[in-house]
């Protein structure tokens, strides 16, 4: 059986007397596409997070491509160590809000990590990055400063950003959450390439619709555990779980 | 009322002492250019220690903040005291640094540069802070998860921003520091208000120093000026609609 590209066991994470995480464990395989839904607050967010080492958490082991890249909390912070650099230039993170630079332009956004990070020339990096806000069809905006980007636009840069850093894993936290209904659509379009061409990804998403098209598997998380998980057709129309159950109903109201 | 005219607004003992006036003002603006471009440098380091991340930092952090607060606490004047006054005798030192003559400026020039680095850069310090503070956190987040380094990240994400956040307060306490080098008249350098006040008690006349202190005003209003339209700009961006989440 081939290496999972990641896979997470007894995830717990507890910020305070709050427990967000309690025991999560998942795994994908080379090219898979998860989508994790659940109410707000239910820990997904923080799950991704913790993929990427944005949070650690107190318990449990993450490996990436094999590789144990947890420290747990008893670990010294300070986030040396080659396990970050070994995951972050890994796993790309596409954020609800964006997150741009705002100081720099579209193309900007796009070069900079490549050129301070994986040392490219600037024109290479540039080039990198024309190159891929082409892929996203923002080919017209390369100079353009984040605020003059529309809120889809400014996720499409985001997504090309991520990206620049040839992830092997991408993480999409809400992505169109933000957005206005009329930008949704383009910034999944551009997610739904990215999986078409074989990206190994998690997607945490209120986009049902979007979660049983795109989605090899779907997990429903509640209350910082994975209640259920199946193909979308298992797990959106034909759900075992009453939490599971619950939550779908709620959205089928709305 | 002729009285108070010929006390501090007499023309003829304005035009007589010009040229004194001016060159003790061109040593004012001298010693703030110097210690003000220093403090600003200093001040953006001390900013930075104090935001080193990590356990490991945590002594830097702490003697950082104690600095700030230390210096921010003594009043510039017996800062320059103490340095001039027992600086020449620490013999350990290299005479240069004793009895500083850097570029022709004498040695009192250069210990008020120090002293005014020292505790502008405590200030400066603050308002830096309070500019990196203000970059929301996902800036640092997503220049992280991207592969950079806290110091790739501070270099080319939060720090850029942060200045840009502070100009305007950092202009204000270069204001405040200018109009500090006046300070270091007491230990005997010839800048504007030390050559006002030996002209004011050898003519009984205080002209002189009004003119160094219309000299000031020329630099300062204009400057204060130039904060205001800067703040007003800053909240114009504020006001054009809300601020778009990750828009300066």
């Amino acid at each position: 059986m081939p290496e999972p590209m990641l896979r997470l066991e007894g995830i717990h994470k507890r910020f305070g007397d709050l427990e967000v995480l309690r025991g999560v464990g998942l795994e994908l395989a080379r090219g898979e596409v998860v989508c994790v839904i659940g109410p707000s607050g239910s820990g997904k967010s923080t799950l991704l997070r913790c993929v990427n080492l944005l949070e650690s958490p107190e318990e449990g082991k993450i490996f990436l491509e094999g590789r144990d890249i947890c420290r747990g909390a008893d670990a010294p912070s300070g986030e040396a160590g080659w396990h970050v650099d070994f995951v972050r230039q890994r796993v790309g993170i596409v954020f609800q809000q964006f997150n741009l630079f705002p100081h720099r332009t579209a193309l900007e956004n796009v070069a900079m990590a490549p050129e301070k990070v994986l040392r490219l020339s600037r024109e290479e990096a540039q080039r990198k990055a024309r190159v891929l806000l082409e892929r996203v069809g923002l080919g017209d905006k390369l100079d353009e400063y984040p605020e003059r980007l529309s809120g889809g636009q400014q996720q499409r840069v985001a997504i090309a950003r991520a990206l620049a850093m040839d992830p092997h894993v991408m993480l999409f936290d809400e992505v169109t959450s933000a957005l206005d209904p009329e930008l949704v659509k383009e910034v999944l379009d551009t997610i739904r390439k990215l999986a078409d061409e074989g990206m190994t990804m998690i997607v945490v998403t209120h986009e049902m619709g979007f979660a049983r098209d795109v989605g090899d598997r779907i997990v429903f998380m509640d209350e910082g555990q994975i209640v259920e998980e199946g193909t979308p057709a298992q797990v959106l129309e034909n759900p075992r779980e009453e939490r599971t159950k619950r939550f779908l109903g709620l959205l089928l109201e709305r | 009322m002729n009285e108070i005219l010929n006390q501090y607004f007499d023309l003829s003992q304005m035009s007589k002492h010009l040229d004194e006036v001016l060159n003790g003002f061109l040593i004012t603006i001298e010693l703030s250019l110097v210690a003000g471009a220093l403090a600003l440098l200093w001040g953006l380091t001390l900013a930075l220690l104090r935001q080193l991340p990590g356990r490991g930092f945590l002594p830097v952090r702490f003697l950082t903040i104690a600095y700030i607060d230390v210096f921010r606490g003594i009043p510039l004047l017996m800062i320059i005291l103490l340095i001039s006054g027992s600086l020449p005798f620490l013999s350990f030192l290299p005479e240069s640094i004793r009895i500083p003559h850097w570029f022709g400026r004498p040695d009192p020039f250069w210990y008020g540069v120090m002293a005014i680095t020292i505790t502008y850069g405590a200030y400066m310090a603050e308002v830096y802070r309070a500019g990196i503070e203000a970059v929301p956190r996902g800036q640092m987040e997503a220049a992280r998860s991207l592969g950079m380094s806290h110091r790739q990240a501070m270099r080319n994400v939060i720090v850029p921003q942060a200045v840009r956040k502070v100009i305007a307060p950092l202009l204000n306490d270069f204001i405040a520091l200018m109009k500090d080098t006046t300070l270091v008249s007491v230990i005997a350098l010839n800048e504007v208000a030390l050559v006002g006040r030996d002209i004011q008690s050898q003519s009984f006349n205080s002209s002189a120093l009004t003119l160094g202190a219309i000299l000031f005003l020329l630099v300062t209003l204009p400057l204060a000026r130039l904060v205001d339209r800067l703040i007003a700009r800053e909240q114009a961006r504020f006001a054009r609609g809300a601020p778009r989440v990750g828009a300066l």
